[in-house]
């Protein structure tokens, strides 16, 4: 379980719309800090600069979609032990099973409740070993 | 008489013996006896024109009244043979009482012959010479005229001769002329020689008789064998017709089939298809015949019908069916295709060949696909919009961004709320596609009944309380597990949970009860609502069914919870239904198979 409290969030995400719900909810309600990358195929970079203590990834993303961001991540040392969190639209059991196959950290899906988001992802952050 | 190879008689199983032998003995007496019948009426007017002849020749030189005597006694006698043979012809027991007619028949021959010997005993002793010629030519013609008469049965001309000759004799020895007496020594000699011919001829026509009656035994065998040949004959003809119909009829239906058939040998060499056959794999059937099954139609990285794979089928010889698997068509293009394998063996269970059944469900897999993928793209595509507006509204409705205009807030409240209605529609929607679709998959997990429906409570509490309703529990069963899946169990419990609330007075309360009846656990959610209009009560359960339309505006809901919590108790081998509640209301129930009662559950 990591000692320091959750702070630093950064999302992956193509829809402008949900980054800025995200971004309000985890910074008004959460008071985290955050940082959203529209381009996915430039997040692994932004999370070598950014430095956060946990990625959020959208699943559905074009050119790279979310497990390659995170496939892509595992590849590199800074970015190889952030906790990974995806947001997918997608309901499927299978598909679910096969995101915490990867390694994920937890999966939320889509539409989440942005009241609700801070807890979560603290809560996800807690489980961590 | 002669002898026979018994091949030719079915009937007989040992080897030589004589066909004359086979005849019924009964048969052939009373063909006997009817033959001397037969001859009767020739031997009495025979012996009666001679007897007047004799009379007239002898009368002179004797006493009147011994002729007169004999001449009544010829009447009576031929009177009573006439008489025997008039019976004999009218008789019904020819056949069955032969030997008695025979007996009679002996009776009347010794009577004749005596009636003679009669004669000549009185006759002979005359002094006149020519008369004594006259009636020995008389008495020796009359025995051996007799000899065609009665040699048919050879003792019956034995006694009529008999009672000729012996009287005959005894005047003759007793004559005392030394020519007489020794003409008398050869008498019987004369009798044995023509007894003798009287036998002789007795075998002849006994054989006769015999072999006449074993050929019709043979004949009617011989008819009665025949006539089976011919029905066996006509039993194979229909045997081979029907043979030939079924025969035709399978060509038909592998002909005229839209599924591909093909016939292959043990080694999966190709026998046989039908146009159906070429068609899926664009080869004319002479290219494919002889040709491997395996080896030509499967793509190369197709393991599914490997080496091992068929040996294992033909060893044991039962039916198979093979999920798709990848085939490669002449002209390139690779077609899944499903087989369906059915071996034919004969009676001793020997394999004869390999019936294929191949179905090209390359379209079915590809539409399968694209409806998945459809699915997919629908759900992603309708959330996304729909995460950004609920989130934003839920944002603005939390308060964080400060404080509003009590107006703006209304609305944005409706805006939410009706936003969160089209998302559950659309995971209805979803839900209900993924059951009907077969696509649906359950979790199933042993779960503790009472811990999962206060759970339920819980999670239901708030949007009961926009109804101003309670949400009570009683009847609690601690310990008891059922096999659910648990989102899915919950699911059900809040779509019965919301329902009853919606329809609640406000101020009313719902009360959930367990109970438990042998191995099924049940659960009761109870309003005291208005009930459901009876209208309505046959197609509750049907897909975007909803009593009142006006009252789904003003409390919400998609009309497609009960139809999703129908089907999927159903999938959990469980039961739904409703009931009238006594003092009003309704109330839905749903039933479960228990996985583990009490007892286990306390240990």
């Amino acid at each position: 379980m990591p000692q320091q409290p959750l702070n630093r969030i950064c999302y992956v995400e193509d829809d402008e719309d949900i980054r800025r719900v995200v971004r309000m909810s985890l910074e008004r309600i959460g008071k985290m800090t955050v940082e959203v990358v529209a381009d996915s195929t430039r997040a692994v970079e932004a999370m070598v600069a950014f430095k956060p203590d946990l990625v959020m990834l959208d699943w559905m993303m074009p050119v790279m979609d979310g497990p390659a961001v995170f496939r892509k991540m595992r590849e590199q040392t800074e970015t190889m032990h952030i906790p990974v969190v995806f947001i997918t639209a997608k309901a499927s059991q299978t598909e679910l099973d096969e995101l915490r196959n990867m390694g994920a950290a937890g999966v939320i899906s889509k539409p989440f409740s942005p009241k609700a988001l801070p807890d979560q992802l603290r809560s996800i952050w807690h489980s961590l070993p | 008489m002669t002898p026979i190879d018994s091949a030719t008689n079915p009937h007989k199983a040992s080897a030589g013996i004589s066909l004359a032998d086979s005849a019924d003995p009964r048969r052939v007496l009373a063909d006997r006896v009817e033959q001397i019948y037969s001859q009767m009426p020739i031997g009495i007017a025979g012996s009666f024109v001679i007897s007047v002849v004799a009379a007239i020749e002898l009368r002179q030189g004797r006493f009147v009244e011994i002729v007169i005597f004999w001449a009544g006694l010829v009447v009576l006698l031929t009177a009573a043979t006439l008489g025997l043979y008039w019976s004999y012809r009218r008789s019904t027991t020819k056949a069955s009482e032969a030997a008695q007619w025979l007996r009679w028949l002996a009776i009347s021959a010794l009577a004749t012959g005596a009636t003679w010997g009669f004669a000549a005993a009185v006759f002979f002793p005359s002094h006149a010479d020519e008369q004594q010629v006259f009636l020995a030519f008389l008495l020796a013609g009359v025995v051996a005229g007799g000899v065609p008469m009665y040699a048919v049965s050879w003792p019956v001309y034995a006694l009529y001769a008999a009672g000729i000759i012996f009287p005959f004799t005894y005047v003759l020895a007793t004559f005392g002329n030394k020519l007489f007496a020794e003409i008398a020594l050869l008498i019987p000699a004369f009798y044995a020689l023509n007894v003798a011919i009287a036998y002789r001829l007795n075998q002849v026509f006994d054989s006769g008789y015999r072999l006449r009656h074993a050929y019709g035994k043979l004949t009617e065998d011989y008819t009665a064998l025949n006539q089976r040949v011919e029905q066996q004959l006509d039993e194979l003809l229909q045997a081979q017709r029907e043979v030939e119909a079924s025969g035709r009829k399978l060509a038909l239906f592998a002909e005229r089939s839209p599924i591909a058939v093909l016939q292959m040998d043990h080694n999966a060499t190709i026998l046989e298809l039908n146009p159906a056959a070429e068609n899926l794999f664009g080869y004319a059937a002479v290219e494919l015949v002889g040709r491997n099954a395996i080896r030509t139609l499967f793509s190369s990285a197709n393991p599914v019908l490997g080496g091992a794979a068929w040996q294992s089928f033909i060893e044991t010889a039962k039916p198979l069916s093979l999920p798709p698997a990848g085939c490669v068509r002449r002209d390139g293009i690779e077609v899944s295709c499903e087989f369906t394998l059915t071996p034919l063996v004969n009676e001793d269970g020997d394999l004869l060949s390999v019936i294929a059944q191949v179905r090209d469900v390359t379209q079915v897999l590809e539409a399968d696909r694209l409806k998945k993928e459809f699915t997919s793209t629908l759900s992603h595509e309708l959330r996304t919009p729909l995460t950004s507006i609920i989130g934003s509204l839920q944002l603005v409705n939390s308060g964080v961004m400060g404080e509003m205009d009590k107006d703006i807030v209304e609305l944005t409240e409706v805006a939410e709320r009706n936003a969160q209605r089209l998302l559950d529609l659309i995971n209805d929607i979803l839900d209900i596609e993924k059951i009907e679709s077969g696509k649906f998959v359950l979790f199933p997990e042993d779960i503790e009944l009472d811990t999962l429906v206060r759970e339920s409570l819980l999670l239901n509490r708030s949007f009961a309380d926009r109804f101003k309703v309670r949400l009570e529990a009683s009847g609690g069963l601690p310990g008891l597990e059922v096999k659910a899946d648990r989102k899915r169990l919950l699911q059900v419990l809040t779509n019965l949970l919301s329902n009853a609330a919606k329809f609640s007075n406000e101020g009313g309360a719902v009360e959930v009860f367990m109970s438990v009846t042998d191995a099924m656990v049940r659960v009761d959610i109870a309003d005291r609502g208005t009930g459901i209009p009876e209208n309505f009560r046959d197609r509750i359960f049907g897909r975007f069914a909803q009593a009142d339309s006006a009252l789904t505006r003003q409390k919400g809901g998609t009309g497609l919870g009960l139809a999703i919590c129908k089907r999927l108790i159903e999938a959990m081998n469980g039961r739904i239904g409703f009931e009238d509640r006594e003092g009003g209301g309704t109330l839905f129930y749903f039933e479960m198979p228990v996985a583990k009662a009490f007892a286990q559950a306390d240990k």
